[in-house]
């Protein structure tokens, strides 16, 4: 009887609980950008807990990021001009910082969650000449839309699978914490360069 | 024995008095909305008229009552907790503390929730397993034709209320019009968010930063716009360039969209 009883009082435990508080759970588990993630600062890009790939096909978190001033570019490969462009402007600043060049990571973030798949990156990356400090980033749209809004990165997908997006090279310091941003293709980088060796 | 009767008997009453609660507040209707064309309103040589699949989405802009679960439930979206990243000080300003809209607030508990950042917005839906529509669904959504309207047209109802400033206590939802869809309040009472609204709108000096932005869009964008007569959703799309998605604003709220599986 004991026992009956006890299983009934599980069952309507837990049928209740779970009805009840289903959605309540998965607002804790933090899915979206929206949930503060461990002691990372309440100002940093790091708390995004979603998961990227890189060019070398791993799975990796922002926060990973952690320990290094970022300078970030979103991009798409398939771009015919203004992405090479912005990606030659921030090895053009790579090369001015060059003494101290492993101090900092480069990161390439991709609009195209449809194309721009791991290898695709990795060709990019070979065809660029882009060394070990580089990183080249797959998201799902979700996560990507996102981090766009993170970095007022403005964009949108065209009928042909293109890209029109703002060109925006941000640096973020060790902790994620977005403290420069400088708009436009072959704009003077002696700001931008200023600006991450403050952070180092 | 007695001991297990008890708790058995305590937890059917808080199931009951947690079903009740719940179905004060009842899974908010959603509507179909049918497939069309979104004609994009700047035009640009690479787009064209957008497919948008059937969509199910809220009848009514979420309220004050139904964002309070939501911030019970999720401690880190609570007025005091949120960072700053997420959502700027404005956030929930209205709201007498954390977790209470207020006593003095009553007449708005089932008024549009406002001072909500895109951030929050975003959780919100994702918590009800929908999303924020995309700009595309939003504007097939809104260019249902209204149900026994007095005005003229969309457009002049629309302007008619941009002229109006906001009223000191917000109406309820489905105070203004119902539309073909059987949506309410599409305009009229608050702006909504949507989930791509930071889409790059028009080509811009690539010098420019982000201040001019607005004003190089002002100039340049009205040459390429589908209608030049619809001044209302030209404002509507200024008004999007303009947010950054940790803003919150007193006429801001939003509603979320399902996929029809």
């Amino acid at each position: 009887m004991k026992v009956l009883l006890f299983v009934f009082f599980v069952a309507v435990a837990f049928g209740c609980s779970d009805s009840n508080s289903k959605s309540a759970f998965v607002g804790e588990v933090p899915k979206s950008a929206a949930a503060p993630v461990g002691t990372i600062s309440s100002e940093s890009i790091y708390q995004l807990p979603d998961t990227f790939e890189t060019q070398d096909n791993k799975k990796i978190v922002l926060s990973s990021f952690a320990g290094k001033p970022t300078v970030v570019g979103m991009i798409f490969t398939h771009c015919p001009y203004a992405c090479p462009r912005l990606t030659a402007d921030i090895k053009g600043i790579e090369d001015k910082i060059k003494s101290k060049s492993e101090d900092v990571n480069y990161l390439l973030i991709s609009f195209d969650s449809e194309r721009d798949l791991p290898n695709q990156l990795k060709k990019f990356s070979n065809d660029h000449a882009l060394d070990e400090n580089w990183t080249l980033l797959h998201g799902d749209e979700n996560t990507i839309r996102i981090l766009s809004v993170l970095l007022n990165v403005q964009f949108q997908k065209d009928a042909e699978g293109n890209f029109s997006h703002s060109n925006i090279i941000s640096v973020l310091d060790k902790n994620g914490v977005l403290v420069f941003q400088k708009e436009g293709i072959d704009a003077d980088p002696a700001e931008t360069i200023s600006a991450i060796k403050q952070l180092l | 024995m007695k001991y297990f009767l008890s708790i058995l008997i305590a937890t059917v009453f808080f199931c009951a008095a947690n079903a009740q609660k719940k179905a004060v507040l009842s899974e908010k209707k959603m509507v179909t909305v049918s497939s069309g064309n979104y004609k994009p309103f700047f035009v640009t040589k690479n787009n064209r008229p957008i497919y948008v699949a059937a969509f199910k989405m809220d009848e009514s802009a979420v309220t004050n009552a139904e964002f309070l679960q939501f911030v019970k439930a999720n401690p880190q979206w609570r007025r005091s907790k949120v960072n700053r990243i997420f959502a700027d000080t404005n956030y929930l300003r209205h709201w007498k503390s954390d977790v209470e809209i207020g006593e003095s607030n009553k007449k708005i508990y089932n008024s549009p929730v406002v001072n909500v950042s895109w951030f929050a917005a975003e959780a919100y839906c994702k918590w009800k397993n929908k999303k924020l529509p995309t700009i595309a669904q939003w504007e097939l959504a809104a260019n249902g034709a209204p149900k026994n309207f007095k005005y003229k047209s969309l457009t002049d109802f629309i302007l008619d209320w941009y002229t109006k400033p906001n009223p000191r206590i917000l109406p309820n939802v489905k105070s203004t019009y119902q539309n073909q869809y059987g949506l309410y309040d599409m305009n009229g009472l608050i702006w909504e968010w949507t989930f791509n609204f930071n889409s790059f709108i028009a080509s811009r000096d690539s010098r420019d930063k982000s201040e001019a932005d607005f004003k190089n869009f002002c100039a340049g964008g009205a040459i390429n716009v589908v209608d030049k007569t619809d001044y209302a959703t030209y404002l509507r799309f200024g008004y999007r360039a303009s947010l950054k998605g940790n803003y919150c604003i007193s006429s801001l709220g939003f509603r979320c969209v399902k996929d029809l599986k």
